[in-house]
């Protein structure tokens, strides 16, 4: 439940701003935001219509998406300021900003535990120097994989994640496996079955007890009910309305216009 | 002043027919989305052609053209239908469809040579008349190659902005399902493509061999200013591949004429364009293919 | 040494084949796990080839063999190390045409300079003078042992791949290779990744160019064709450009089938060898790489088997 979870003051919340961004395809605009700050509260959820523009925005946090015009800050717990959109792609999970994605995404030539090690391995063990590290690297980090893959239960880690929902789960254990100090999850219950999304939820209500900022997108809107202690609702490319989730519940228009009466 | 009329002169005449190849070769590249390294191959086969008919049955240089064209247009679409269209049935990647172009480009080159041996072949034609432009003198030959490279540019771009085929030839390209709801034959229009795009390459070996001698190394030596032009000019479509192909003969022979070295001139060509694609970045992916 | 029951033919096709499997290693690093198609090889390699031979030939060195020859190989190594960063910082952020042009410029850059610098490299007339940093009594036993020592030196980039298999370094790549925006935004620096891939197998593609230049002991510019790259290209698609013994496999397969078995074993009229075979050669390689690449794409070997790999270092 959300009231769980005790929300620490808004300073000091590793936190992303978003300031007059923008972004069009062939002319048509998906993203305009004028100026958004996410991370205010422990676990905000980003809801909307179809092509309101909620994974665009999203991808162009993580520069999967170029911008048009605009700066995306991170303001780290420690409060100092990064500029994200002038970093390069990469430096971001050294930031801590971590999304895991809505379409499935994976390497399909590495097995489960390949994926993990991988996510967990620092630079420093992954140069061609060092040859022989494999074993140092397996040690320091099969304690956390192990958790992860104990608490999830995949079938069979040392071979290759098979079904859709495997590879959707093995997605956001690599996110958690970096450690994030922000986390965007794009629809992380999707395709997954209800007792995976039960502890998909578990995890990351732990996480933001943690202090990390989790912002989640998402269609089940049961799991954002449940989750969310702040809500966006996007529209049409920006955020036409923000509260906590009750009285986006209770908001008429946006249940008339867009999520219609059954979700209440 | 006497520079700039000599590059220009004979920057056009003499590379004239590696804008029709480039032409040629975008074509296919834009509208096919595939990097065919064997377009070499195809303008080699152009020269061929073109020496065989010459030679056995004593046609003149411009009546070769039309068995030229016509039979690398062949080559082209045989290519096509034995091992592209085949490949992209087993969904090769794209990595690998390059590497399978590699190939052909390699067993069609030494192919060649296996058959027709090491010695250079020529056209029989009589020695051209010189004729004096802006004070250069020009063989014949390549005063024609400018004006027929002139008129089968316009052609295509006609055939392709404006006609019936043309329209059908984008379409495809831009959306193939969409274009196949809307009446459209993929194979028969892509077949066109790849037929039109053959014809453009042969005629400009004809040219290049007529202009010099034929050998199975001489569609390969124009291979990369070809991917170099369509690369940096392709963004701007068949117009910018235009541009680009001609600015690169009249810069080419220029860097030629102040070196006395084409080597020099090829070498600067490779740097300046590479930095150029370099600078560009990553926009031109998204902008090269339609 | 008596070696006569030793074809002279045998050496060189011996030398030609493990030269080529060490360049189809090294090419297994960028093709088979990073997915770069280096179309270049023979740049790289001819850069460590005339650096070796110019540096060792024009150069008048205060001290003889063997450091002139561990100077020279150092400093060729060196370059072809530096082309590589050059080349790879041009591709790290293009996609597959830019990676095509680039290599490929490149490689007919190094053949352009290799022509108009004659007075460094003799041009179309040739660099003769270079020889084995060592004495024995015949030039025979010298080939030989040098055949011995660049197979050792083969060997040598053959385990520092296999362990690239076993490294976090070879999981970076092959995760680089599979899905790069991924990788990305797991941390991965790819961009950097690539640079330094290219440097380090650009630099051993040189470091076997000089060996090849000594062994040889004459540069020419038919050296620079594109035959080389297509030989290291066609054994490890054929045998298995995802697997650490794919490229010795497919270069036993195709160059040592032609520079073994057809050159020192078939009785064929002298001129062919001359004349045919080599052309033949090329002819089947070109096609054999279709032919893979359209029915068995992961060649011999198939494709690797990271969850036997996994098993066998982490098992339980």
């Amino acid at each position: 439940m959300a009231s769980d979870v005790v929300a620490p003051a808004a300073v000091g919340r590793p936190r992303i701003r978003i300031q007059g961004a923008a972004k069009s395809f062939s002319g048509r605009v998906v993203v305009d935001v004028d100026d958004l700050v996410l991370g205010n509260h422990p676990i905000e959820g980003l809801i909307g219509p179809n092509g309101a523009g909620k994974t665009t925005l999203m991808r162009m946090i993580m520069h999967s998406t170029a911008l048009d015009r605009g700066t995306i800050t991170f303001i780290r717990p420690d409060g100092r300021e990064v500029v994200l959109s002038s970093l390069p792609a990469h430096e971001l999970a050294h930031q801590g900003v971590v999304k895991s994605n809505q379409v499935i995404m994976d390497f399909d030539k590495l097995t489960i535990w390949d994926s993990l090690l991988l996510a967990s391995t620092e630079a420093r063990y992954e140069q061609p120097y060092r040859l022989f590290s494999e074993r140092a690297t397996f040690e320091r980090h099969q304690e956390e994989i192990r958790h992860y893959l104990d608490f999830f239960g995949f079938s069979d880690p040392m071979g290759f994640a098979m079904s859709a929902g495997e590879k959707k789960l093995l997605d956001i254990v690599r996110c958690l496996l970096l450690k994030p100090t922000f986390l965007l999850l794009d629809e992380p219950t999707a395709g997954l079955p209800d007792d995976l999304t039960e502890k998909v939820m578990e995890v990351i209500k732990e996480l933001a007890a943690g202090g990390t900022s989790v912002v989640i997108v998402e269609h089940d809107l049961n799991v954002i009910w449940s989750l969310c202690d702040d809500v966006h609702f996007m529209a049409e490319g920006s955020v036409v309305l923000r509260g906590d989730p009750q009285s986006i519940r209770e908001n008429h228009t946006v249940v008339e216009k867009y999520l219609g009466e059954g979700h209440v | 002043m006497d520079l700039i009329t000599q590059s220009l002169v004979i920057g056009l005449s003499e590379y004239a027919p590696l804008v029709l190849a480039a032409i040629g070769f975008a074509l296919l590249y834009r509208l096919t989305g595939l990097i065919n390294v064997a377009y070499a191959e195809t303008i080699t086969l152009g020269a061929y052609f073109g020496v065989w008919a010459n030679t056995s049955f004593g046609l003149d240089f411009y009546a070769v053209l039309i068995p030229a064209g016509l039979l690398a247009g062949l080559v082209s679409v045989g290519t096509y239908l034995l091992i592209f269209r085949p490949a992209k049935h087993r969904s090769v990647g794209a990595l690998e469809m390059i590497i399978i172009s590699f190939g052909l480009s390699l067993f069609l080159r030494y192919g060649l040579q296996l058959v027709f041996g090491y010695p250079v072949r020529f056209f029989e034609v009589p020695p051209p008349d010189t004729v004096w432009v802006l004070g250069v003198g020009v063989a014949s030959y390549r005063i024609i190659g400018v004006a027929s490279v002139a008129v089968l540019a316009l052609l295509l771009y006609w055939f392709i902005q404006r006609s019936r085929w043309g329209l059908q030839i984008r379409a495809l390209a831009s959306d193939e399902d969409l274009a196949q709801v809307s009446g459209i034959r993929p194979l028969v229009v892509t077949m066109l493509i790849w037929f039109i795009a053959g014809v453009a390459g042969g005629l400009a070996g004809a040219f290049f061999g007529v202009a010099s001698s034929v050998a199975p190394l001489l569609g390969w030596r124009q291979f990369l200013p070809i991917l170099l032009i369509v690369l940096v000019g392709g963004a701007w479509g068949i117009g910018g591949v235009i541009v680009v192909g001609v600015a690169t003969g009249i810069g080419l022979a220029a860097m030629t004429l102040q070196t006395g070295q084409v080597l020099y001139a090829q070498l600067l060509l490779i740097v300046a364009f590479l930095v150029i694609l370099k600078w560009r970045g990553r926009r031109l992916t998204e902008s090269a293919k339609v | 040494m008596n070696l006569d029951w030793l074809n002279a033919f045998l050496i060189s096709g011996l030398f030609e084949v493990v030269v080529v499997i060490g360049l189809a290693l090294l090419l297994h690093l960028e093709l088979g796990l990073a997915r770069i198609a280096n179309f270049g090889v023979v740049g790289f390699w001819g850069v460590g080839m005339y650096a070796y031979g110019v540096l060792y030939v024009q150069v008048d060195w205060p001290f003889g063999d063997p450091w002139q020859f561990l100077v020279c190989l150092a400093l060729a190594t060196l370059a072809a190390g530096v082309a590589g960063l050059l080349v790879g910082w041009f591709i790290a952020d293009l996609d597959l045409d830019g990676v095509l042009v680039g290599t490929l410029g490149f490689a007919t850059a190094v053949a352009i300079v290799a022509t108009t610098e004659q007075d460094w490299t003799g041009g179309a007339l040739g660099l003769g003078g270079l020889r084995f940093p060592f004495d024995l009594d015949s030039v025979k036993s010298e080939e030989l042992v040098w055949l011995l020592i660049t197979a050792a030196v083969v060997a040598a980039i053959l385990f520092v791949v296999w362990r690239v298999h076993r490294s976090p370094y070879g999981r970076s790549l092959i995760a680089l290779g599979a899905n790069e925006p991924l990788a990305r935004s797991l941390g991965k620096p790819t961009f950097r990744s690539k640079i330094w891939l290219f440097a380090l197998a650009s630099a051993g593609m040189g470091f076997i160019g000089a060996f090849y230049g000594i062994m040889v002991r004459f540069l020419e510019l038919s050296n620079l064709g594109v035959e080389i790259t297509l030989a290291a290209m066609v054994g490890l698609v054929l045998g298995g450009s995802a697997r650490v013994w794919g490229g010795v496999v497919g270069v036993l397969l195709t160059v040592g089938l032609f520079d073994i078995v057809i050159q020192s074993y078939l009785p064929l009229p002298r001129d062919w060898y001359t004349q045919t075979i080599p052309v033949m050669r090329e002819v089947v390689f070109g096609a054999t790489l279709i032919v893979v690449l359209l029915f068995r794409p992961l060649g011999i070997l198939g494709d690797m088997r990271r969850d036997k790999l996994m098993r066998k270092l982490h098992g339980e």
